[in-house]
């Protein structure tokens, strides 16, 4: 765009940059406010979470690959079990989707240079990273907890679980509860604010569509998780008694409040997934979605409907029926949303022109999965099927299906698909193709047998089985496949890394796409933006005129911003020009609040009420001296 | 001229307040959830709350937004001075609502404790999480009153605005915890 620009235009492109400029090397990344480095930041960490995950899940199929075998030791077993779905959850899914992609792509997508609270987005990483930490600080120190993601009581009340692995457990999530509360708020209101004037809520990505819906389920389902760890850490640290039956308390309330968050986390994980499907189909079949005013509202009903649905998990809890048979039919409601998304997919598919790159090959592969997957969730309506596999390995081939096949493989392919955007290089095709397939098939041989061995009655979290059940085979076989999967997941991160060095370079819109991100240079300077894009339809790349606009606004000096550290701010639903803001830039406040934090919870976690109190004090001084920091006025 | 948006900070606090009151709503749940489960309520030997104080406490919390209104008001209008002053009213009386709270809190201690059975549990930890927003409440007033007495800008007067909104929030839920906590003796 700037290569033959006339002088005036390359100044403005100069002060820009200057105004724009990010502290160079470490201290810059540790002080970054840029909503890119901080989406790259959280790329990377989660990324080093899920290599973790996976290290975990293969110890477990390596410790499960024939009966009686002894890789791990019971415990052990609970713990790698246990810390698996943690991670995988809590530290990769969630932070990668809405961390790294929402991160670096909702501003691009709706025309902003930065979000909304930008300290507030890195104190949002540098919390995420902490808990991390605190929590890996459990499992390595052989403390981790044992007692399963969903950490059901009394197993993990301090009378069945002394040890301080529950604790890990609980207070970090509570720490990095923070995070992802602070992460919601924060896309929430960007997209109600910062949207390019002219990008009214009708013409916004469906992409930002199922951000906002994920950042709204999230801001109602945490409290309930918090709720539940907090008073879980009041009977265990203080001698509460909630969740004591001896006492006036009730084991099922945990399971009530951890599901009525933990269910629509099923949709905040998968969510993402949607709306990276959303962004690829159109672009790899050259066609706007069909249906996508119901897609849209689908996406918000999913994340809605979610919350009406948890005692599903609780069908062989002794329910009462009526409960039970209200549950099962809410959860058969959410088969429309679904359903009305995937018929979406499927025809804009089949009536464009696809080009099966890489990218829309993980996307293919993801609806087959999803369908899979919900085949065998609708499944769990029918109560009593329920109560005969819950707690089979049947459940573990579900939720596999769904939140490793429907919610991990667009993310995949969401990575192929904006790689040459972030780093300005192009992968290599053959190999990302043979990547999607190893994965694919690996992912099949590892979880569909475990259908199978949840109707013969294997039961799921046991670290081993005797050898005359006849699971013998098929375990074998599942354990193989994961071992295909880890070669896949590898050949993904090897192609980006060597790409990353020896990558073609992709330009600007390698895919001819549709939305924003596209429309800047790859990577995005600093700024993203020299003029606030004009917005006419949710498929802006695909409105030629407006970006003619642009460029014709940006030699005229038109919208171009450029004489603060500004972005424009326009009204919620119509995105008409509202002000002016001044954002800020680096600080080195959030990694110091965070990091005291950290203090507060290892102290409570050590039980060190006085020094808690003091890092409490510290946290509190800290956000006060951090917003004795105006932005000036713009 | 169509209608402003409200700035990020007012967009912000609400959201933050949406999540507390989804915390709390959790916690009056779980309240009943352990109420309905259990044949006796207070279980034998503790005695029912006692109604009036901590009604008149909850009605002087309330009476406190009168002067936060008046201050955002008068922080509009652009007059600093008055501005401080009424915040620092509301701020003395939401710090000793928050005391008086606290000495009837240490008060019932005396005569039954968290670890007794789940009322108990339930009656302190709903009452310690109230009291918690609102000292978060008096940290943000106490930041207020710092910047401001270094007068009046267009940042502290959304601060101004948004610690309001937190207030107006934190009253109505003290209602709710209120009715909720003294729920046996209604």
């Amino acid at each position: 765009m700037a290569v033959a620009a006339p002088p005036a235009t390359r100044e403005r492109l100069e002060r820009l940059e200057r105004i724009w400029r990010e502290t160079p090397g470490v201290l810059g990344w540790l002080t970054t406010t840029n909503h890119k480095r901080i989406g790259i930041l959280y790329f990377f960490t989660s990324l080093a979470f899920f290599g973790a995950g996976g290290v975990e899940a293969l110890l477990i199929r390596t410790q499960l690959i024939g009966p009686e075998q002894s890789v791990l030791s019971p415990e052990a077993f609970n713990q790698a079990m246990t810390m698996h779905g943690v991670t995988m959850i809590f530290l990769f899914v969630i932070p990668m989707s809405i961390g790294a992609f929402g991160n670096y792509l909702v501003p691009l997508m709706i025309g902003a240079r930065d979000m909304a609270f930008p300290r507030m987005n890195a104190l949002s990483y540098w919390i995420y990273l902490c808990s991390g930490v605190f929590m890996y600080v459990g499992l390595l120190s052989g403390n981790g907890p044992n007692a399963g993601w969903f950490d059901y009581v009394p197993l993990a009340s301090k009378t069945f679980s002394p040890g301080p692995g529950i604790d890990f457990y609980a207070l970090g999530l509570l720490f990095n509860g923070i995070s992802t509360t602070a992460a919601a708020i924060n896309f929430i209101v960007t997209i109600f604010k910062l949207r390019a004037p002219g990008m009214s809520i009708n013409r916004m990505p469906l992409f930002c569509f199922a951000f906002l819906a994920v950042s709204f389920a999230l801001v109602f389902a945490l409290p309930a998780l918090n709720a539940a760890l907090i008073l879980l850490e009041l009977d265990r640290l203080l001698g509460f008694h909630f969740y004591d039956v001896f006492r006036g308390g009730s084991t099922l309330l945990w399971q009530n409040l951890f599901w009525i968050f933990g269910h629509p986390e099923v949709y905040i994980i998968i969510l993402p997934a949607f709306g990276i499907a959303t962004s690829i189909i159109p672009t790899f079949v050259r066609r706007r979605m069909v249906a996508f005013p119901l897609v849209a509202l689908a996406e918000i009903l999913v994340a809605f409907i979610g919350f009406g649905v948890w005692a599903h998990h609780m069908f062989a809890v002794g329910l009462s029926t009526v409960t039970t048979v209200y549950f099962a039919a809410a959860s058969l409601i959410i088969v429309i949303p679904s359903g009305i998304q995937l018929f979406a997919w499927i025809t804009t598919i089949l009536t464009g022109t696809p080009r099966f790159k890489t990218p829309l090959l993980w996307i293919v592969g993801f609806i087959v999965l999803f369908i899979l997957g919900g085949l065998s969730g609708i499944t769990f309506a029918a109560i009593p099927f329920d109560q005969q596999l819950t707690d089979t390995y049947y459940v573990v081939a579900h939720f596999h299906y769904v939140i490793f096949g429907a919610a991990v493989f667009p993310l995949l392919g969401g990575m192929y698909y904006w790689f040459p955007k972030v780093t300005g290089r192009m992968y290599y095709e053959r190999w990302g193709q043979a990547s999607f397939w190893l994965t694919f098939v690996g992912m099949n041989v590892t979880f569909f047998p475990m259908h199978i061995l949840g109707l013969d009655g294997m039961p799921r979290r046991d670290y081993t089985y005797s050898g005359g059940l006849g699971w013998s085979g098929l375990n074998l076989i599942e354990s193989l496949g994961a071992y295909l999967l880890a070669t896949g997941l590898l050949t993904v991160v090897a192609n980006l890394a060597v790409s990353l060095f020896r990558g073609e370079p992709a330009g600007e819109d390698p895919w001819e796409g549709d939305t924003l991100e596209w429309a800047t240079t790859s990577p995005p300077p600093d700024y993203n933006f020299a003029v606030i894009p004009t917005v006419s339809s949710p498929y802006a790349m695909w409105d030629r005129r407006d970006r003619e606009r642009d460029a014709e606004n940006l030699a005229r000096g038109e919208k171009t911003l450029e004489r603060g550290h500004e972005t424009p701010a326009s009204t919620a639903v119509d995105a008409e020009w509202d002000e002016i803001l001044e954002m800020p830039s680096h600080s080195s406040w959030p990694p110091l609040v965070a990091l005291c934090l950290g203090g507060v919870f290892t102290m409570i976690l050590l039980a060190q009420w006085i020094a808690a109190a003091v890092f409490l004090l510290l946290v509190l001084v800290a956000l006060g001296a951090w917003h004795g920091r105006e932005p000036r006025a713009a | 001229m169509s209608a402003r948006s409200q700035a990020s900070g007012w967009w912000g606090m609400a959201l933050l307040i949406l999540t507390e009151a989804t915390l709390f709503g959790s916690l009056i749940a779980t309240y009943f959830y352990l109420r309905f489960e259990s044949t006796s309520w207070p279980p034998g030997g503790i005695e029912k709350p006692s109604v009036a104080l901590p009604l008149a406490f909850t009605a002087m919390l309330i009476a406190a937004s009168l002067p936060m209104f008046a201050a955002v008001r008068a922080a509009k209008a652009g007059r600093t001075r008055a501005a401080w002053w009424l915040l620092a009213l509301a701020t003395a009386l939401q710090g000793t609502y928050l005391g008086l709270q606290i000495d009837l809190f240490l008060d019932n201690l005396q005569t039954f404790g968290p670890q007794g059975s789940a009322y108990g549990s339930i009656y302190y930890a709903l009452l310690g999480l109230h009291h918690a927003h609102v000292a978060v409440g008096l940290a943000l007033d106490a930041w207020l009153l710092v910047f401001l007495f270094g007068g009046l800008t267009e940042y502290r007067l959304l601060a101004l605005r948004v610690t309001a909104l937190y207030w107006y929030f934190v009253s109505a839920l003290a209602v709710l915890v209120v009715l909720t906590q003294l729920y046996p003796s209604l």
